[in-house]
């Protein structure tokens, strides 16, 4: 659908000619000449208005009744009054018919200094109460859930909780219970409210009813100062405010960026920031010392990561990930190859993809902007889960459903949350989304499908069918894809772009999702084995990628290993190799905020790392706009940043000594890296800068229609099962460090399909055993429906039993020995965490 | 730009812009004895006219002045006599009056084990920084439960400044020695 066009008309409210889109809501349109109606009910993000509470009464000159604001679009020549007597005495109305049942709390109440009822009540109320009767009284405060408090006490009953979990998070969990004064907001069954992006009412209701438990009685308005910057837990890289008080975040809040998050957050960028000031955190530099680690000072620790890596030299790689910003990649990548010598260093897990598909890939033509997704004819959702890869995507995909009527297609190998939103489903084979991308491509030019299609695992004609579905949805379609269908080759995914011919559509393109929270980011700044900064050729030619790094370290080919924000025995394919690469470097080097398992036993040096609230620096999203992180807080204990212990660390070991201030670094990004030549930091402030708006088009060489490389999906035989894996949305260290959000961080589960726990004899939360020649885990059965049979999807990224301990690509799963009457509480966990 | 010569004594040469000085006339005569001590019996007859009044001394420390009922001294925190519990609820809104910014209060939740308060919250922390206090009384203004007032103390001095930001125990605390309060009508 393209975006609406929009006509200027004039009006007049209160006297004063105004400028406004055409059927735009009046209340909104007021404001555009300095007028404010007050509104309860009425918020544009959660769609068409309700007309609820009718607190925004106005007069409309030849309307003979009072209309409400919210719900009037503004007309050409409209006259209207807000402060008239009628309208004034209506609204003094409004505010004491709501204030009949609401209790005077303010001075106990969370929502007190920054409430919307207070301020209205105190604009445009009478200023006295009339009424003695008794009030409405409910048991409060409860819980609504473990993150959120109800005072239904409180409530003014405006609709805003309900159509959000209604209509925008489309969980269908909070309803309004009983009838008349007796209303009140809860779940159908009073089970707890949890979901994703649940936190969002919070900030949603405009009195004290919902409220945060994290932040109850924390602080007030006054107490507290809000400090911009991003969340860096996820690629979506929402826009918050970190509400600090007395050096420490106490909050984290949404900061509205239509082009980024449109005003919400996921529950985990909302809560997990309690992981900063938790003891467990690393807030000194620590080495191993006799096979113990050991807090040391930070010269100590220098010096020791200098000697390890002179002794290396060229024999050092580096992963980086997590929330490394983009100057930190670019310092990796000089300490690695400038200074070391070493050309090994990835920001992947995956097979590197050559630099020419990286360079086509980042093509302004092809590149699609988030909003792109609100309003495109479809959106082809290929090999990712958008509320575990990206959270916040998810919200704007159900957004452009919903309100825009997008056609959501999907194909991907495991089922996903969208599945009921989307018009045509596909899946295929766990880690074949390349073959299936091949095999839609030919499905396009009408070319040989069979092949390509069995590869993926998918039935040709079911490919055919979504083949004939986005060709019948328009021309403009945004792709969204997992990073995980780059494994190796990008041909696919560019055949398929070609096919659709996305490069020449306005308002189509590829928005591809990374692993690592600023993987594009990275990549541009060059932590790549077969890219420099902004994909110029290597200066040392190809290093090894992640894979060939841990195969060589742990045949003694390489020697040292710096990790900066990841740790890949926890988040990397392979385990038992990476065990072995860890078990044989004589020097580790890990960036590390908690003690993750491959850090805690096998680095030999750790340096503390920041936090998102306290990074400076830049990151870039996976859409190309590189945001600017601030820090809110100072840096806790000993921890020092980042970026500058990886200049001290060039200096020590004889490089040049770079820039003394964050900002100079950021300079050197800028000049270094081709694709951000010409931003400043200045201009990333508030909303950031994508490059590829600002870029022109790659005129991409010769078509030399690279040939499919299919790899052919496995079956499962003899009573294994193929396995696929993912990351939840709620894994990482963070969740696991944060008090409040600790209850949902994952333990390890297998999703089945009934047919084969039919087949296997297992029951839904039964515990069971998975294991391949690799290795073996212990798993709670989690029956699905929707999951393909023959398959099995595991949990990557977890503190212990992560997925990436077996190889497959088949598995044998069987009854755990029991012993462990475990199975109830798992189970009771698990209602809870998918109530 | 090379120093300014420096003025020496033997070479100042004032300008144009002379001041004239006028100067009283030379002492000597009956008019300079009068100065002498005509003036000076002036004075004596205050001296002595308060004298014949009585002594206005009061002895401080060892007495100490009686203060009006409204006089704004040291604040006190309250509780409510039957249940012991705190007034105080944590609502900040004595700190948002504070024009000296000097109160700081962080709240915390009353349980079924632990209540200090009588409403959901009580102030875990409440603190005054009787330094920067100006005495303005607003902080008594503002409290919605009257668990604020100011109080009749006003020996406040101490040794170090720190030891001047009361905490709320020494709030709660009755002072060791009450303040004089005036009578009706004194
Ligand atoms: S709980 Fe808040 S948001 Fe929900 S209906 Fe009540 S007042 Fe509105
Ligand atoms: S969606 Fe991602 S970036 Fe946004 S709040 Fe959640 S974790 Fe943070
Ligand atoms: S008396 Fe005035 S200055 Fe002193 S604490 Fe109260 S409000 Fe602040
Ligand atoms: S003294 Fe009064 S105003 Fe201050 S925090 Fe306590 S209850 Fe609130
Ligand atoms: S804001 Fe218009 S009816 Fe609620």
């Amino acid at each position: 659908m393209p975006r609406p066009h929009q006509n200027l008309i004039t009006f007049s409210v209160d006297g004063r000619e105004v400028q406004a889109p055409e059927n735009m809501m009046l209340a909104d349109a007021a404001k555009l000449g300095d007028v404010e109606i007050p509104v309860f009910c009425y918020e544009p993000k959660l769609g068409h208005p309700v007309g609820a509470c009718r607190m925004c009464l106005v007069e409309i000159e030849g309307i003979p009744k009072l209309q409400t604001a919210c719900s009037t679009a503004v007309k050409d020549g409209m006259v209207v009054h807000t402060q008239s007597e009628r309208a004034r005495v209506a609204q003094q109305a409004v505010v004491e018919f709501l204030l009949i049942n609401h209790p005077l709390d303010c001075p106990v109440c969370d929502k007190g200094g920054e409430c919307p009822l207070q301020d209205i009540t105190f604009g445009w109320g009478g200023g006295k109460s009339r009424f003695i009767e008794p009030k409405r009284h409910f048991r409060k405060p409860l819980e609504l859930s473990p993150l959120i408090a109800i005072d239904r006490e409180r409530c003014i009953l405006c609709y805003r909780c309900v159509r959000y979990s209604q209509e925008v998070a489309e969980d269908y969990q909070l309803v309004l219970l009983e009838r008349g004064e007796n209303t009140f907001v809860g779940t159908f069954d009073g089970h707890p409210y949890v979901a994703p992006f649940s936190g969002n009412i919070i900030e949603l209701c405009p009195v004290g009813a919902l409220t945060s438990r994290p932040y109850r009685f924390r602080a007030r308005p006054w107490d507290i100062e809000g400090s911009g910057s991003l969340c860096t837990l996820c690629p979506a890289q929402c826009n918050v405010t970190f509400t600090v008080r007395d050096d420490r975040v106490l909050r984290v809040l949404a900061r509205d960026h239509h082009e980024v998050d449109d005003g919400w957050l996921c529950d985990k960028g909302r809560f997990a920031y309690q992981a900063v000031h938790v003891d467990e955190r690393i807030t000194a530099p620590m080495i191993r010392d006799g096979g113990e680690l050991r807090t040391v000072s930070w010269e100590r620790a220098l010096a020791e990561a200098t000697s390890g890596l002179r002794r290396a030299g060229a024999k050092t790689a580096a992963l980086a990930g997590g929330g490394a910003t983009n100057e930190e990649g670019l310092l990796l990548g000089r300490l690695l190859r400038d200074v070391l010598g070493s050309p090994h260093l990835d920001s992947r897990s995956g097979g590197a993809v050559s630099l020419a598909d990286w360079r086509a890939l980042s093509d302004p033509a092809l590149a699609a902007t988030v909003s792109d997704l609100e309003f495109a004819n479809a959106v082809l959702v290929l090999d990712c889960e958008p509320v575990d890869d990206a959270p916040i995507l998810e919200l704007r995909i159900r957004k452009g459903v919903r309100r825009n009527g997008v056609a959501l297609l999907l194909a991907s190998a495991r089922p996903s949350a969208l599945d009921p939103s989307a018009t045509e489903t596909l899946r295929f084979a766990p880690g074949r989304g390349a073959e299936l991308a091949w095999a839609l491509a030919a499905a396009l030019q009408d070319g040989a499908v069979d092949a390509p299609a069995a590869a993926a695992g998918a039935s040709a004609e079911e490919v055919r069918k979504l083949a004939r579905a986005l060709r019948e949805a328009g021309e403009e379609i945004v792709i969204l894809y997992g990073e995980q269908l780059l494994d190796g080759d990008a041909g696919g995914l560019l055949a398929l772009a070609d096919a659709l011919g996305i490069a020449e559509i306005e308002g189509a393109g590829l928005i591809g999702i990374p692993e690592a929270a600023n993987g594009r980011g990275l990549r541009e700044a060059g932590v790549l084995p077969n890219g420099g900064p902004g994909f110029s050729a290597p200066p040392l030619g190809d290093g090894l990628d992640a894979a060939a790094i841990a195969a060589k370290l742990g045949d003694g080919e390489l020697s040292a290993l710096y990790l900066l924000g990841v740790d890949p025995l926890r988040s990397f394919p392979d385990a038992g190799a990476w065990e072995q690469a860890l078990e044989h470097a004589t020097t580790v080097i890990a960036h590390a905020a908690f003690l993750t398992p491959g850090v805690r036993e096998h680095a030999t040096v750790i340096f503390p790392a920041e936090s998102s609230a306290e990074k400076e620096g830049t990151v870039t999203h996976p859409d190309g706009r590189v945001q600017r992180l601030r820090p809110a807080i100072g840096h806790p204990g000993d921890v020092r940043a980042e970026w500058r212990t990886l200049s001290e660390l060039a200096r020590l070991l004889g490089g040049a000594a770079g820039p003394a201030t964050a900002a100079g670094v950021s300079a050197e990004l800028f000049a270094s890296v081709g694709l951000y030549n010409g931003l400043e930091l200045e201009e990333l402030a508030g909303h950031g800068v994508r490059w590829p708006a600002r870029a022109p088009a790659v005129a991409r060489s010769g078509e030399a229609a690279a040939k499919p490389k299919l790899r052919r999906a496995a079956q499962a035989k003899g009573g294994r099962l193929l396995l696929g894996s993912y990351r939840s949305i709620w894994a990482g260290p963070e969740v696991e460090a944060s008090p409040a959000l600790r209850f949902l961080a994952p333990r390890q589960r297998v999703e089945l399909s009934p047919r084969d726990a039919a087949k296997l004899g297992v029951l839904h939360g039964e515990e069971v055993l998975v294991s391949d020649d690799q290795g073996e885990l212990r798993a709670t059965v989690v029956l699905r429906d929707s999951t393909p049979s023959g398959t099995a999807f595991l949990e990557r990224d977890l503190a212990r039993d992560g997925a990436n301990r077996l190889r497959g690509p088949l598995v044998e799963v069987r009854t755990a020995p029991s012993g462990n009457g475990d199975v109830e509480t798992l189970l009771g966990e698990e209602e809870l965490t998918h109530a | 730009m090379s120093p300014a010569p420096s003025p020496s004594k033997g070479n100042w040469t004032p300008g144009d812009d002379q001041i004239a000085v006028q100067r009283a006339p030379e002492p000597g005569g009956a008019g300079g004895a009068y100065r002498a001590f005509g003036e000076t019996l002036r004075g004596l007859k205050t001296t002595f006219a308060r004298v014949v009044e009585g002594v206005n001394t009061i002895q401080y420390p060892e007495e100490k002045v009686a203060v009006y009922p409204r006089f704004r001294g040291r604040h006190k925190l309250h509780r409510f006599e039957e249940s012991g519990l705190e007034k105080c609820v944590g609502c900040s809104l004595c700190a948002a009056a504070c024009p000296a910014d000097c109160i700081r209060v962080v709240a915390a939740e009353n349980t079924p084990e632990m209540r200090v308060s009588a409403g959901e919250r009580y102030a875990a922390v409440y603190e005054i920084n009787l330094s920067r206090c100006i005495f303005c009384g607003y902080c008594e203004v503002a409290c919605p439960f009257d668990a604020i007032t100011m109080g009749h103390d006003y020996e406040l001095s101490d040794y170090n400044r720190s030891d001047l930001i009361f905490t709320k125990e020494m709030l709660l605390a009755e002072p060791l020695e009450a303040t004089p309060l005036r009578a009706q009508g004194e």
